[in-house]
């Protein structure tokens, strides 16, 4: 069937390519030189084109005459184009001597654009480039709720202090003589009744005094214990809170403070470098 | 469509067969009969009405009640109401459409007029259009098949197809002709169907994929393709339009039998000869038989003809007004120049005689009076220019005098 048929047939009828947007109506064919539905450019109403498309940052030349219309499979002819711009014109120009004018001339313009996004793809390889990462935020903030509650349930000042009490006991720390009174005092009076509190000593070997950054934990179970156990405080505590409540009053002025212009208190941003991936992720809660 | 050399289709043929040097089988009249998409876009619509069942709401529903009106003096409205008592129901408006439980407005019945006749030949003319479409590559890329790997358009397999049993087997032979991109395409594309279809047995919605033709009656071919989503299979004998052109849209990938294809000229016939199949069926003519219009154009009988190309544009002139306009007037009257210049001569002669005459008539100066007329002119304009009458603005003004 002729090319006028074929196009009545897809512009007015349907074509699975076309693509009407409020700007225009562009068509989605890969083999389309300019990317828009036109009587001109449509790949399929036309039996004599050519493109010219990209793969893996090579240039290839593709024809397609009305000869082999009928044979999809070897329809489109290939020709790789050089990476050279000038070399790419000749070669175009030789392949492409005998054609219409007006195809040529877009396909020209398609190369010089190709290898102008060509060139710019490459640069902006070797930059380093922001990527925004999504954060899942109800994990995170779970996590940091939780980190707060075993912090509690540690009970950190408690064990420091009757550790450090300990040590004293045993006389680590030799002879001193600036330490707070009453806690002398009461190391003094227990040591007198004979009434060392019984605290709970690692039977398996001699206990070493190691430096740490950290407050660690020991095992991941322990953390568990302790979670349930602070779970149980801060019930008992929060039924206390309830009934004499009391709310702070709002500070006079906050409400005319606005926001616009501040960022969002509910966004946190963390950037990490990748140098293995050449972008810098920032994460986004 | 005269009988031109018709081209030789040639038959793909599947692994395990014979190697045979046959040439081809030529292609089928039918492939060329007009592409008419509004005749299928029409005659699909209707042929699609053909398979609805009917619906309607219950004859009685709404009017399971007895209510009376109660007419007017109760400061009500005066829709009937439910009668009776002692229940929630009683004095509730109905039958009304605008009532709660009332009948709906012009409730559906099931006498509508749910199919539809189309005429016969119109019927044939849409299939055989139909048909026509999908030997064109183009259309059918843009109906959007995936025919990239087609080796042959159309595509014609060998017979041996039709003996294929195995739906196993069906995939294969479908990856060897490189058909089986487009059934790829609609097995994935099996998703829920939007909407109230769901729950009325009409759950999934797919991608119509390849549409298989045989010809022999009973092959086994119709079970090894049955389970493949998108795939259809059809008979030569029993081409469906609405297979061959769905949703209207022209173009379905068809794969062809050897036997299929070649049964075609009998099926449809050819632009001369009736089919002898459908009696009295000869394909429908083309209004142009070659609608290449550029061609036409640009061949060497049109433009051996054509008057050359007149690239000066003439424009209209401008309407100038004879009225107040002299070289328009002198289009329309040639005489008006001589006329107007002769005019003018005479007047100026006419100008010329009456002074003459005046001056004849005036007495005249001896030379002595008129030196002396003359000296007293200039002396005033010497005795106004040089008073002191001409600093004030409104004095020079009222002698005239210029500075």
């Amino acid at each position: 069937m002729s090319d006028d048929v074929i196009w009545h047939c897809i512009r007015h009828n349907h074509c699975s390519f076309m693509a009407k947007i409020e700007t225009g109506i562009f068509c989605r064919n890969p083999y389309n030189a300019t990317g828009i539905c036109n009587r001109s450019s449509c790949p399929l109403a036309n039996s004599r084109y050519a493109t010219i498309r990209d793969h893996d940052g090579v240039f290839y030349l593709y024809m397609k005459t009305a000869e082999r219309a009928h044979l999809p499979k070897k329809l489109w002819e290939r020709v790789k184009l050089p990476r050279n711009y000038e070399k790419a014109m000749e070669i175009i120009n030789k392949h492409l001597e005998f054609w219409p004018k007006l195809l040529v001339h877009k396909i020209k313009q398609r190369l010089t654009k190709m290898t102008q996004y060509r060139i710019r793809m490459r640069r902006l390889q070797l930059k380093v480039r922001e990527k925004i990462m999504t954060v899942p935020r109800k994990k995170t903030q779970r996590d940091l709720r939780r980190l707060d509650k075993a912090e509690k349930a540690a009970q950190l000042d408690k064990s420091i202090e009757s550790e450090l009490k300990e040590r004293l006991r045993k006389g680590v720390y030799g002879e001193i003589y600036n330490f707070p009174f009453k806690q002398f005092d009461t190391i003094l009076d227990m040591e007198k009744d004979d009434l060392a509190p019984e605290i709970e000593e690692e039977e398996e070997g001699e206990i070493e005094y190691v430096e740490g950054d950290d407050i660690e934990m020991g095992d991941m179970d322990d953390m568990e214990d302790f979670e349930g156990f602070g779970d149980e405080d801060d019930g008992d505590e929060d039924d206390d809170l309830d009934e004499p409540a009391t709310k702070k009053p709002k500070l006079p002025g906050s409400d005319s403070r606005s926001k616009i212009g501040r960022k969002s208190t509910k966004v946190i941003t963390e950037i990490r470098f990748s140098f293995q991936n050449h972008f810098i992720v920032r994460l986004v809660v | 469509m005269a009988t031109t050399a018709r081209p030789l289709v040639s038959v793909k043929a599947l692994d395990g067969d014979m190697a045979t040097d046959a040439a081809g089988v030529p292609m089928p009249h039918v492939m060329k009969a007009p592409i008419r998409p509004d005749v299928i876009t029409f005659v699909h619509r209707l042929v699609s009405c053909n398979s609805r069942q009917p619906y309607a709401v219950s004859r009685k529903a709404g009017h399971q009640t007895s209510a009376e009106s109660w007419g007017t003096g109760r400061a009500v409205s005066r829709i009937p109401r439910v009668g009776g008592g002692g229940t929630h129901r009683a004095g509730q408006g109905a039958f009304g459409n605008m009532c709660r439980g009332g009948r709906m407005f012009a409730p559906t019945r099931i006498w509508r007029k749910w199919h539809r006749r189309v005429n016969v030949r119109l019927r044939r003319v849409a299939v055989a259009s139909a048909l026509a479409a999908t030997a064109v590559p183009a259309i059918v890329t843009a109906r959007g098949h995936r025919i990239e790997s087609v080796p042959e358009f159309p595509l014609v397999v060998s017979d041996s197809a039709e003996g294929i049993e195995k739906t196993a087997q069906a995939i294969k032979v479908l990856k060897q002709l490189g058909a089986y991109a487009d059934a790829e395409k609609a097995k994935q594309s099996v998703g829920i169907r939007p909407g109230k279809g769901k729950m009325r047995n009409r759950r999934y919605i797919n991608r119509k994929g390849p549409l298989i033709v045989y010809g022999t009656e009973g092959s086994k071919i119709v079970k090894a393709f049955r389970n493949l989503p998108g795939v259809d299979v059809a008979n030569v004998e029993r081409l469906n339009l609405l297979d061959l052109a769905p949703g209207g849209h022209l173009g379905r990938f068809v794969i062809w039998t050897e036997s299929a294809f070649k049964k075609l000229d009998e099926v449809y016939g050819s632009f001369e000869a009736s089919s002898s199949k459908k009696k009295g069926f000869v394909l429908p003519r083309p209004k142009m038989t070659n609608a290449d219009l550029g061609r036409l154009i640009n061949s060497d009988e049109v433009q051996s003809v054509v008057k050359p190309i007149n690239k000066e544009v003439k424009r209209r002139e401008a309407r100038k007004n004879p009225l107040k306009n002299a070289a328009a007037v002198l289009k329309l009257n040639p005489y008006f120049g001589t006329a107007r210049r002769m005019a003018v001569l005479a007047e100026a002669a006419r100008v010329k005689a009456r002074k003459e005459k005046i001056n004849s008539k005036r007495t005249k100066l001896s030379e002595e009076a008129s030196k002396i007329k003359a000296a007293g002119k200039a002396w005033y304009q010497t005795m106004i220019s040089d008073s002191d009458y001409t600093e004030f603005d409104v004095f020079s003004k009222w002698l005239g005098v210029s500075q």
